[in-house]
């Protein structure tokens, strides 16, 4: 907008009325090409667009792996078993997606505004902006490939079956990965396309809600009674007939769980955040506890992939370091070792992810918010304290979440993880170090986005 | 914070003021130059701000006025000249300062009104006007206590718990004016504060930040458009292409001397 007024040109001759429409391809490169803000413009959705292909194909390529398991090698179980973890990381994949096509969707606000008021038809702005978006999560999809063809031998180092796994074994074939790349080009042009129609109906970029959300008490007790129930249900597993029968309690509860776990999140997170409300002491720890409770159904969202991966981990690490611990015939030995091995697998990928798409939510949160932060720059907040303030409000519920559902599942299994941490400490340490490495790439990925930050009150938009 | 005392304390302030010009300006602007590639904002600007007075900023639309009160308050550093800010423990050169060091000076000697109030959405509005005394170290309960007071001076009492969002246009401005107060701020900067306003919030806005801004010897430095704003102010400058224009500051300015 400013650029309007800083045209010092002698006023131009009147220009005949064009009866050629708007060259889309040429406006759209008048719109993308590279300029002073394109990193946090077009780099950060590429990025982000690039990290989901190559998570979604690593894990992809994991789920083939599986299903073209040697059967000599009890391929069933480990079919059902990398089920269960392709079960566990789709949520967080479906957020980490969500959050870079809204990236990509959002950022271009302000510009099509200004489309507009040059005249451009809102085909023309359809039209431009599902193009950006599309070319910028076809280029990102690209690199996205790259990256994973090139850590392809590294994944190819965990062992599964008593043997690295090897590079080959993950690489899906090409027809496969041209689909996958097809599928988030189409998500993106979808997003922008629903991204767009938000544009319209509200032009700030800042939600300013009248009242904050509240959430009803009922959802924290039919938790506490569905919780109360999967306990005697627990209980009663040693009963049960046959193998079938647990395969279908361990399906039940775990559908139940997740459906419990959705409900009572966000509860719980809200009734948390107004508990650090009231009890903030600094102005970081207001902003962020306020900042969490303004929206509880969001901070769960982009945190809630760990909740079931957390209960997971403990309740399964458990069984199977016991078991490990216990001893038994060699092939039952090397599916409890790559039982575990998975389940570490899907914890610290379910880390990745969540740590992926705080990353990009946080980079579009400060994109969204600028003027806010170039504000509060001016009035003298030190810098610091906006750091805090966004890093609290990400991994204070985080920790709630991951370490809270880890919690529950160590309740549920009591008295046998009790006895595992007394006679398998190690198998139990390395599931507790997969947690903090987890948290950690978490807090990593909110020191990733500090130069959008810096960027951002480097270059503020210019005053009137 | 450095407090350099080798500063020279003393300008000439050109266009006059209601104080005595002997006494110590709060502020001082001397040779102030900023240019941007391409433009020249701000060529050769001498300005003094003195305890007690309120100073319009008025010119055309890309004139420099919002570059002239960011490099008074030390948002921005100036390509040349200096700028000047005497406080009770001395004179403090701002250019000098490192970023951080800036970055406190605004917190604890400044306040700031923007067109937009900027307030943090999330918070109340007790909370946002809290803020800068929590940034202080103050307590929740001190910083609290002092902000509903401020809020109860402006006639925002009972609004204590409201959000942003639920607040008029005039009412959020009036809440910027709390949280630039609430420190005890000896110059005000508002730049355009009455610009997103009607004209009566505007009237009653401009009253409430003339009362509490001027009051005890501190000063008020806002940017305007509006005339009426202006004539409120005990002093009008003029800017025209980056230049004080001194003449149309002399006949213009009803309150000076
Ligand atoms: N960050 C910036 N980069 C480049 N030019 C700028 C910048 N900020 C202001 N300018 C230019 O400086 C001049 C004065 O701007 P400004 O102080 O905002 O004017 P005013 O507030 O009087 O409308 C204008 O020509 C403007 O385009
Ligand atoms: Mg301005």
């Amino acid at each position: 907008m400013s650029s309007m007024t800083d045209v010092r040109a002698p006023a131009p001759g009147r220009l005949a009325p064009s009866r050629r429409r708007a060259p889309i391809a040429t406006l759209t490169w008048m719109l993308a090409r590279p300029s002073a803000d394109s990193v946090s413009t077009l780099m950060l959705p590429g990025i982000a667009f690039a990290i989901t292909t190559a998570l979604l194909l690593t894990v992809a390529g994991g789920g083939v792996m599986f299903w073209n398991w040697p059967d000599e090698l009890n391929a069933a179980t480990y079919q059902v078993l990398s089920g269960l973890a392709l079960a566990l990381l789709v949520i967080p994949l479906a957020s980490l997606s969500g959050a870079a096509a809204r990236l990509s969707a959002r950022r271009r606000d302000d510009r099509l505004a200004t489309l507009r008021l040059l005249g451009a038809t809102p085909g023309n702005v359809v039209a431009i902006t599902v193009l950006e978006s599309v070319m910028v999560a076809a280029a990102g999809a690209l690199v996205g490939v790259v990256l994973y063809l090139a850590a392809a031998p590294l994944v190819g180092l965990i062992p599964f079956g008593g043997a690295a796994i090897g590079a080959a074994s993950i690489i899906l074939n090409p027809l496969a990965i041209l689909g996958v790349i097809a599928g988030i080009v189409l998500l993106a042009a979808v997003s922008a396309v629903v991204g767009l129609r938000k544009v319209v109906i509200s032009p700030l970029g800042v939600r300013l809600k009248q009242s904050a959300p509240r959430m009803s008490w009922l959802r924290g007790l039919i938790g506490g009674v569905v919780v109360v129930i999967a306990v005697v249900v627990l209980q009663s597993f040693g009963v049960l007939p046959d193998y079938t029968a647990v395969a279908v309690a361990i399906a039940a509860t775990f559908a139940v769980g997740v459906a419990v776990l959705n409900l009572v999140g966000p509860w719980l997170i809200w009734v948390f955040a107004r508990m650090q409300v009231g009890r903030a002491r600094t102005a970081a720890r207001l902003i962020a506890a306020r900042t969490t409770l303004e929206a509880p159904k969001v901070a769960w969202r982009q945190v809630s992939g760990l909740a079931m991966t957390s209960f997971v981990a403990v309740v399964g690490g458990t069984g199977v370091s016991f078991l490990i611990e216990e001893g038994g015939p060699a092939n039952e030995l090397a599916l409890y070792v790559d039982v575990r091995t998975g389940i570490i697998i899907t914890l610290v990928a379910s880390f990745l992810m969540v740590a992926c798409s705080v990353g990009v939510n946080q980079a579009s949160a400060v994109l969204d918010r600028r003027d806010l932060y170039v504000g509060l720059d001016r009035v003298g907040m030190p810098r610091e304290v906006q750091e805090q303030a966004r890093a609290r409000a990400i991994l204070v519920p985080l920790c709630w979440v991951s370490l809270g559902s880890a919690a529950l599942g160590g309740l549920l299994v009591f008295p046998l993880a009790g006895y595992a941490l007394i006679v398998a400490p190690t198998s139990l340490l390395v599931i507790a170090l997969a947690f903090v490495a987890g948290i950690a790439l978490v807090a990593l990925s909110l020191v990733a986005t500090r130069p959008v930050v810096t960027s951002v009150l480097r270059s503020p938009e210019r005053a009137q | 914070m450095r407090r350099p005392t080798d500063v020279v304390a003393r300008y000439v302030d050109e266009a006059g003021s209601m104080n005595s010009s002997a006494s110590t300006p709060l502020l001082s602007a001397s040779r102030v130059s900023m240019t941007y590639p391409g433009t020249r904002a701000l060529d050769g600007v001498d300005l003094a701000i003195y305890p007690g007075e309120s100073v319009a900023i008025m010119g055309p639309s890309g004139s420099g006025k919002t570059t002239l009160l960011h490099a008074l308050a030390g948002i921005i550093t100036p390509t040349s000249g200096e700028v000047v800010v005497h406080t009770p423990h001395g004179a403090i050169a701002v250019n000098a300062l490192a970023e951080s060091e800036r970055s406190r000076l605004r917190r604890e000697e400044f306040g700031f009104v923007f067109q937009q109030g900027l307030l943090i959405p999330e918070l109340t509005v007790v909370e946002n006007v809290a803020l800068p005394l929590l940034l202080a170290g103050r307590t929740r309960a001190t910083a609290e206590a002092h902000a509903v007071e401020w809020l109860g001076r402006l006639g925002l009492g009972g609004l204590e718990r409201r959000r942003i969002g639920e607040l008029s246009g005039g009412q959020a401005q009036r809440v910027a004016i709390a949280r630039a107060q609430v420190t005890g701020a000896r110059v005000i900067f508002a730049d355009e504060p009455t610009g997103a306003l009607d004209s009566v919030t505007s009237t009653e806005t401009m009253t409430a930040l003339l009362e509490a801004a001027t009051e005890d010897g501190r000063a008020l430095v806002v940017v305007t458009h509006d005339d009426q704003v202006a004539a409120r102010c005990s002093r009008v400058v003029r800017l025209r292409d980056g230049r004080l224009d001194v003449q149309a500051a002399t006949t213009v300015s009803g309150a000076s001397a």
